[in-house]
């Protein structure tokens, strides 16, 4: 077992940088997840770690040693891969065995560490057959097997579970954290989906167009998003973000009004400088919009669609052409009328001036 | 008949019309051929004019046996060859890649006669630039044409020349067909490149390489315009005279149309039990 240091880590493609410096502690036993959207650059840092790309600029450092320059083989880290990559004419027995095989490990250890690793995932009945005998749930635990049967270091997980079904990502997920705890081994994980993220991480590494946006905790990021990126990117449905004016700075905090309808002001406990008449954004995420009367200010909108899923309704709505998402837990009949009034709680709502920093 | 099929089969008339008459009868004639006396007039029927003659004909034996030996040294060497020239050309390593694909293809594409003749120009006894090579490391000059084994390795060598790039571009297909995170994932399990190669690249080709190999076996079989064009008709004294030629021969020399059908339907039952061995040989165990 082992923790990560990531030193100034660039990555360039010919004369394109895709990673723009990286910095990152990972401590020892650690679950991090890397998420962000297609093309950030949380694959290619992944594999940075791995080996299977070579650092252009900066030292990534496992257990304290700089690795840069050590071959992937040597690293003691095993991977686990979105296509599995499992070995398709070897049976699943062997396909956790070979490397072991190759590297003229004692046949005794190999089987126990195979066994081992079967019991661990519940995979005992289905080690004689090809991978394409299985389901893709099957192949992916196989894969996740054979990083097991290596007892590496650190687990590298790149996008393991977005070829299965919704229903299966949910279990492997739950299998994935039951794996963390009873191995204790350092785990870093790649996904888009910030659901992942949200279950599984200790700590999660938001990436934006290869720059680390924010690390932290989820429910950090979920309650104290750094930028406007970040809190559009945790939570789901997204967070609503409304264009909003600088109205005046008091001693109670910054009064903004919507640009949608001016009548709505709000004045949020914000003490960053901001200059009257300067447009921001204002971030409330679904869930915390209250009824009418409830809030600090309420706001009128029209609605387009609303979702009854049972234990909560979403309702699309519409304010002046800004659309926004409302969630109504206690509400079963939101599509009834054509508008709305929800109450606005400013202790629950965010300030993102133009670049999208937050304003504190 | 519905008249939707019968409309059908009405377009499909005249394909079917010259399929069977200039495929299908053929074949079924030049069997019934084999059973004629050809060497008579009129033809007559025997049933064992050709088929006993062929059991007994020293020269079949002799065709029969160059066909084998050039059968069993060429295509094992062809595709090993044409697999390690696919490997180098799969390699990221390697620039201008189209350009080497095109060189590998390029010689299926020369016409025979030309290639033969350049062939019988490099391999010349007195002047060829082969020769010229073997003195210059100071061995004695190859007699390629007069000698029997010589001319068998002439044979052998232009063969492979001639086919080794076509079946590495199909090996390349293959080798390209099989997803690059394998190979990552057996790197990361610390296997070698030498151990990739033989336990994950090798067995993943493996139908890829039985199809070339059949392929091959029956290209082999029917092999005719080297040992014709090259080494001089099948000689030295039919030392490279191949099945084919002895086709050749009986059909257009001799005008013995009845032994040249038994000899040709030899060589297709031949080349269809030699495939049909190989992939029996190579089937995926269950």
């Amino acid at each position: 077992m082992a923790g990560l240091t990531l030193t100034n880590v660039i990555k360039r493609f010919g004369a394109y940088e895709v990673v723009h410096g990286a910095n990152l502690e990972i401590a020892d036993g650690e679950f991090v997840v890397f998420v962000g959207p297609s093309g950030c650059g949380k694959s290619t840092l992944l594999r940075m770690i791995a080996g299977l790309e070579d650092v252009s600029e900066g030292t990534i450092e496992i257990g304290g040693i700089a690795v840069n320059d050590v071959e992937p083989s040597e690293r003691r880290i095993a991977m686990v891969f979105q296509s599995y990559a499992l070995y398709p004419h070897m049976t699943v027995r062997r396909n956790l065995s070979f490397g072991l095989q190759m590297n003229g490990n004692p046949k005794e250890d190999t089987e126990r560490r195979v066994a081992h690793a079967a019991n661990i995932l519940q995979i005992n009945e289905l080690m004689d057959r090809r991978p394409g005998q299985l389901s893709g749930g099957q192949r992916q635990r196989f894969a996740i097997g054979r990083a097991i049967v290596r007892e590496p270091q650190v687990f590298l997980f790149d996008e393991p579970l977005s070829n299965l079904d919704a229903e299966l990502r949910v279990q492997m997920r739950v299998e994935i954290s039951r794996l963390h705890k009873q191995l204790g081994t350092t785990m870093i994980y790649v996904t888009h989906d910030q659901t992942e993220a949200m279950t599984l991480a200790d700590k999660i590494v938001v990436l934006r167009a290869g720059r680390i946006e924010q690390v932290g905790a989820p429910l950090e990021l979920y309650d104290n998003p750094a930028n406007q990126f970040v809190a559009g990117f945790v939570g789901s449905p997204k967070m609503n973000f409304l264009k909003a004016r600088i109205e005046g700075k008091g001693a109670s905090g910054v009064t903004v009004s919507l640009r949608a309808d001016p009548r709505v002001k709000l004045t949020l406990p914000v003490s960053s400088a901001v200059a009257a008449g300067s447009q921001v954004m204002l971030g409330v995420r679904p869930e915390h919009f209250v009824n009418a009367g409830a809030g600090d200010t309420d706001l009128t909108v029209r609605i387009d669609v609303a979702e009854h899923l049972g234990h909560t309704s979403y309702v699309y709505a519409t304010i002046s052409d800004e659309p926004l998402i409302i969630e109504r837990p206690e509400s079963r009949h939101g599509g009834d009328s054509d508008s709305l009034t929800i109450g606005l709680s400013a202790a629950r709502c965010f300030l993102f001036d133009a670049e999208g920093s937050r304003l504190r | 008949m519905p008249l939707r099929n019968r409309i059908a089969y009405a377009f499909l008339a005249p394909y079917l019309l010259i399929f069977a008459t200039f495929w299908l009868w053929p074949i079924i004639n030049s069997f019934l051929i084999s059973f004629q006396n050809t060497r008579v007039n009129p033809w007559r029927f025997s049933l064992t004019v050709n088929w006993g003659r062929l059991v007994a004909d020293p020269a079949f034996y002799n065709a029969l046996y160059n066909t084998l030996i050039i059968l069993v040294i060429q295509v094992p060497v062809m595709i090993a060859l044409a697999t390690v020239m696919a490997v180098l050309l799969n390699s990221p390593l390697l620039k201008a890649r189209p350009l080497y694909r095109f060189a590998f293809f390029a010689p299926v594409v020369v016409g025979e006669v030309a290639y033969a003749a350049v062939f019988r120009l490099m391999f010349s006894i007195d002047f060829g630039i082969i020769n010229k090579l073997i003195g210059s490391v100071g061995l004695p000059p190859v007699s390629w044409f007069d000698n029997g084994t010589a001319a068998m390795a002439l044979v052998i060598i232009a063969v492979t020349w001639r086919w080794a790039g076509y079946n590495a571009i199909i090996i390349l297909a293959g080798l390209q067909s099989i997803p690059g995170d394998v190979y990552e994932a057996a790197t990361l399990d610390r296997v070698g490149k030498v151990q990739q190669f033989f336990h994950i690249t090798l067995p993943l080709l493996k139908p890829i390489i039985l199809f070339c190999v059949v392929l091959s076996v029956i290209g082999t079989m029917q092999l005719f315009t080297e040992p014709f064009l090259i080494t001089n008709r099948g000689g030295p004294g039919g030392a490279t005279e191949t099945l084919g030629l002895l086709l050749y021969r009986q059909g257009f020399t001799s005008l013995n149309f009845g032994y040249a059908s038994a000899i040709a339907y030899t060589i297709a039952a031949l080349a269809v039990a030699i495939s049909l061995l190989n992939l029996f040989i190579g089937r995926e165990a269950k």
